[in-house]
């Protein structure tokens, strides 16, 4: 029996873990954004907060992800949740640092202008500061993924979902010859989703990128 | 508007790919003191917690001085030979990669290196100890845990050394200086800051990552947070994470102070 045929008799296991893997990013990903974006807007003027906001995020992401997900095991049990948690918190430092770059980035000139305009405050952030940050914040949003889609893998080790579960499970069978096959199929759904994920990160900045910021 | 690149490293720690200004006076005491006093904190808080608890015996046969200490230089060990191993073939491999000759295989080999990165460290460790039962459980872990350390070492030494203006090097040969010269005096030095910030990358990784030893069964402080996992004790469950993640942020914290004490005076 080789790979082939033993990922044909556990494609469905496989699919199903994917499926929690996609999920379980994804979860962690928006909580992440809907954290960190709005935190992002309220402290990028501001030098103090805005370097506490960092510092904090740096130190979640410094902190390895077997010793955070064993912490949040003590007040959350074990299972989705403090797998979600962890991944919402090593999310954070990407998506706020890109986007705080982001709105920083933009030209002092452009938004005095938009004043000049008559402009107020909301309207400059909404129309003119955020549309030009916007590739910056995805391509934050996008390192956070993969570094999320392999951080997940630990989850498994907490009794979480996803395709570290196929990891574990190689492990547990090893000396069967099976084992390699199952480390494989974990790690190999984890590369694929990776790829698929650059992919579809691309093709949403182009989607959604202001049609005057293009390069082409 | 120009697409800024990506500010943060796809992988752990807070080394960014480029070095941070130096920070000035009041700024740099706070944090230089800061860190090591708030970490301090957190263990004098984990010191009380624990001893605030009447340890049953399953306790007591991972939360004693011995047993931690042990586990502590397990872990400290492994991370120092996967430092000096990661850097022993990252840094020759970044020069050798960016000489003129060879230039051609450097964009194949960091596309490698970065499909690579997507691989999870923990796959990498168990794929390595099922596939090759022979080895020994330390080799496995080193083997797997330099392979994922290498490619931020890698890649900022050779950012690192292409972004030396060519007009400097031409200046330098133009004084007489030999291409090993060249190298040695003039490149090396200036790519020195962004290559340190890879190496604190890499340093703060290979801490976190040696904490997934254990599940291989190569020790090092892992052990404590699985056996708090494995026997339903919180407090030996937390005293693992504590002491893994203040290792992982002391580690940081020593990292960041190196980089400014070896960034070259007048960069």
């Amino acid at each position: 029996m080789n790979f082939f045929d033993h990922l044909a008799g556990n494609y469905a296991e496989v699919l199903a873990l994917t499926g929690e893997h996609v999920v379980l990013v994804l979860q962690g990903l928006v909580l992440a954004s809907l954290i960190g974006i709005p935190l992002a807007v309220l402290t990028y003027r501001a030098e103090l907060p805005r370097s506490v906001v960092l510092a904090v995020a740096g130190v979640f992401l410094t902190i390895p992800s077997y010793a955070l997900f064993g912490l949040l095991i003590a007040p959350l049990g074990l299972g989705t949740a403090p797998a979600v948690t962890a991944l919402t918190m090593y999310a954070l430092l990407p998506v706020v640092r890109n986007t705080v770059v982001g709105l920083r980035g933009v030209d002092p000139a452009v938004i005095e202008s938009a004043r000049g305009m008559g402009l107020s405050r909301r309207q400059i952030l909404r129309q003119i500061e955020l549309p030009l940050a916007w590739p910056v914040i995805i391509t934050g949003l996008r390192v956070a993924t993969q570094l999320l889609l392999g951080i997940a893998a630990i989850s498994a080790a907490v009794n979480g979902p996803g395709l570290g579960n196929l990891i574990f499970q190689g492990l547990s069978s090893a000396g069967t010859p099976f084992a390699v096959y199952l480390a494989l199929e974990g790690i190999l759904g984890i590369v694929v989703l990776a790829v698929l994920a650059d992919l579809a990160f691309a093709a949403l900045n182009r989607v959604s990128t202001s049609r005057g910021l293009r390069v082409d | 508007m120009a697409i800024a690149p990506a500010p943060t490293e796809p992988a752990g720690g807070t080394g960014a790919a480029g070095p941070g200004p130096r920070p000035g006076g009041a700024r740099r005491l706070l944090r230089y003191a800061g860190a090591p006093a708030a970490l301090l904190a957190v263990l004098a808080a984990l010191y009380l917690y624990v001893g605030a608890h009447d340890l049953d015996r399953i306790e007591r046969r991972s939360l004693n001085a011995e047993y931690l200490l042990s586990r502590t230089w397990q872990h400290l060990g492994l991370s120092l030979v996967v430092v000096v191993l990661i850097l022993a073939i990252a840094v020759p491999l970044g020069v050798a990669l960016t000489r003129p000759g060879a230039r051609r295989f450097s964009g194949p080999v960091l596309a490698l290196a970065n499909v690579g990165q997507a691989i999870p460290t923990i796959g990498l460790i168990v794929l390595f100890a099922v596939a090759f039962v022979s080895w020994g459980i330390h080799t496995i872990a080193i083997t797997a845990i330099v392979l994922y350390g290498i490619l931020p070492v890698l890649r900022n030494t050779m950012v690192g050394l292409d972004q030396v203006s060519p007009a400097v090097i031409e200046s330098a040969r133009g004084m007489g200086l030999g291409r090993a010269q060249v190298l040695w005096r003039v490149e090396l030095p200036l790519a020195v800051p962004v290559m340190l910030a890879g190496i604190r990358t890499a340093l703060v990784l290979t801490v976190g990552t040696v904490a997934l030893a254990t599940f291989i069964g190569a020790g090092g402080l892992g052990d404590v947070i699985s056996n708090g996992i494995s026997s339903n004790r919180t407090v030996v469950l937390v005293t693992g994470s504590v002491l893994v993640a203040v290792l992982a942020l002391a580690v940081d914290w020593l990292a960041g102070i190196v980089e400014d004490v070896l960034r070259p005076r007048g960069i």
